[in-house]
């Protein structure tokens, strides 16, 4: 049985019934949000039982679509929370790919922006690692990429996906060493990005982020787990309440600077180690 | 860009120097500083690293009097303004409290002041003087250009005075003269430095 990644839309009502079928299945839910009326499921369902599920959903008005990033947890690395990098374009493909079930989170070094003055502490490198992928968002300047790429992605073991404002060809040929994936065009801007080209390099994103998990997925396939993640996350969560606190893939712990100056570190709730 | 008489971006690298130009003509026309420059010519330099940009200013009178925004109407012993534009209805607000005192200042309704007893003409009412915008102009322009150049580039240095500016920022330390390099970008504009 080969488990697929989709998302259910559909209505509240008797949302239950979809729930317990997928169940019933052998299919898992993985994500569950109620929005006013509206319920999106997330979920792993057995890719020859697609159909049926569409067909039980079509009464309460429910659509079956695949979603090939349920499940994946991205790092959106953006070179500050400035307002010169946000809300376009990280916010951008961050809330783009939410829309197709991917869990992305932004990620932002203390340190950042600039050239030679850019960095990342082994804070920032390790809670980038926590994720499946990681799309880091560099700016206008080839000649300023090439430069800070080396510091940036020391460290991170996981698959890195690099947008900038040179084209896809230029990024490959300036980075080195090399990355998983490259999407081009895409630098820092300050207009909310709206025509059909600009919504269309988001899906160019979405697609060089699809090809770089499938690619992790195909090698995870030629060694198969022992339990499937789906399952063992419902058995987690059925037997160890305590996982309902975890913060993860934030890190355990706060650190800030309070009015006088005086550094001051919390240990998030519910979190362990770390 | 029509309202710009002059307006280049200067880079080595020609896809850098586009997105700078959508870049900088984003961040002029939110802010509304379209209208206070007449030429404008942005340097960058990723390599050096060094970002410049000079240009001259458009005079502009325009102060807000209470008579743009809003109508008086007075009545017997009362006057009621009717505003239109809510934009300078704070520091309106405050002005007439100092003057009237605030028991004298009623706001029924967000698009209405009235003024009891007060012995003043409706006309003297009209001509106060709410805003000057030019007041800010300066931190409105180093705010925008703060926003324009490379994040990075935090050492600056700038100049600004009622008819031209320049502002120059990097990331590492500036070189102490840059007066022969603001000059040279100056020039490039028509402008004598």
């Amino acid at each position: 049985m080969t488990l697929v990644p989709v998302t259910y839309k559909g209505g509240i009502y008797q949302h239950d019934i979809i729930i317990d079928f997928i169940e019933d299945l052998g299919g898992y839910i993985v994500q569950k949000h109620i929005i006013a009326a509206e319920v999106v499921l997330q979920c792993f369902v057995p890719r020859e039982d697609i159909e049926l599920i569409s067909r039980i959903a079509k009464p309460l008005f429910g659509e079956v679509k695949d979603s090939p990033l349920v499940g994946t947890e991205i790092a959106v690395v953006s070179m500050s929370l400035e307002i010169h990098h946000l809300p376009h374009p990280s916010c951008d493909f961050a809330e783009y790919a939410r829309r197709i079930g991917a869990k992305t989170n932004m990620v932002s070094p203390a340190r950042g922006p600039g050239k030679r003055i850019s960095q990342l502490s082994d804070e920032e490198r390790d809670v980038i690692n926590e994720h499946d992928i990681a799309v880091i968002a560099f700016g206008n300047f080839e000649s300023c990429i090439e430069y800070k790429w080396p510091a940036l992605r020391r460290g991170i073991d996981v698959p890195i996906i690099v947008m900038g404002g040179p084209d896809t060809e230029t990024l490959r040929r300036i980075i080195h060493p090399a990355a998983d994936g490259y999407v081009g065009n895409v630098g820092r801007f300050m207009r909310r990005g709206k025509t059909e080209e600009e919504i269309g390099i988001l899906d160019e994103i979405v697609a060089e982020v699809t090809r770089v998990i499938e690619k992790k997925r195909e090698e995870i396939a030629k060694d198969p787990l022992s339990v499937s993640p789906a399952r063992l996350m419902d058995l987690i969560r059925e037997h160890v309440p305590a996982i309902h606190d975890v913060t993860s893939p934030l890190p355990s712990q706060c650190r800030w600077r309070d009015s006088g100056l005086n550094c001051r570190t919390i240990r998030l709730p519910g979190t362990y180690g770390g | 860009m029509l309202a710009i008489e002059y307006f280049e971006v200067e880079c080595p690298e020609p896809l850098g120097a586009a997105y700078y130009k959508q870049i900088t003509n984003d961040v002029l026309l939110d802010h509304n500083l379209l209208r206070v420059i007449n030429k404008l010519h942005i340097f960058i330099d990723p390599k050096i690293p060094i970002f410049i940009a000079v240009g001259t200013l458009k005079k502009i009178t325009t102060i807000v009097r209470v008579r743009d925004f809003a109508n008086v109407n007075p009545l017997g012993d009362k006057i009621t303004l009717v505003i239109s534009d809510e934009t300078y209805l704070a520091p309106m607000l405050k002005i007439f409290w100092q003057k009237y005192g605030k028991d004298r200042v009623e706001q029924p309704d967000r698009f209405t002041v009235i003024l009891y007893k007060i012995e003043v003409d409706a006309r003297e009412i009209e001509d106060l003087v709410v805003a000057d915008p030019s007041e800010s102009l300066f931190k409105d322009l180093i705010y925008a250009f703060r926003l324009i150049a490379p994040e990075g580039f935090r050492v600056r240095s700038e100049k600004f005075s009622k008819e031209r500016f320049s502002f120059v920022a990097s990331e590492d330390t500036l070189i102490e003269d840059l007066n022969p390099l603001i000059r040279e970008k100056f020039a490039l504009m028509g402008e004598k430095p």
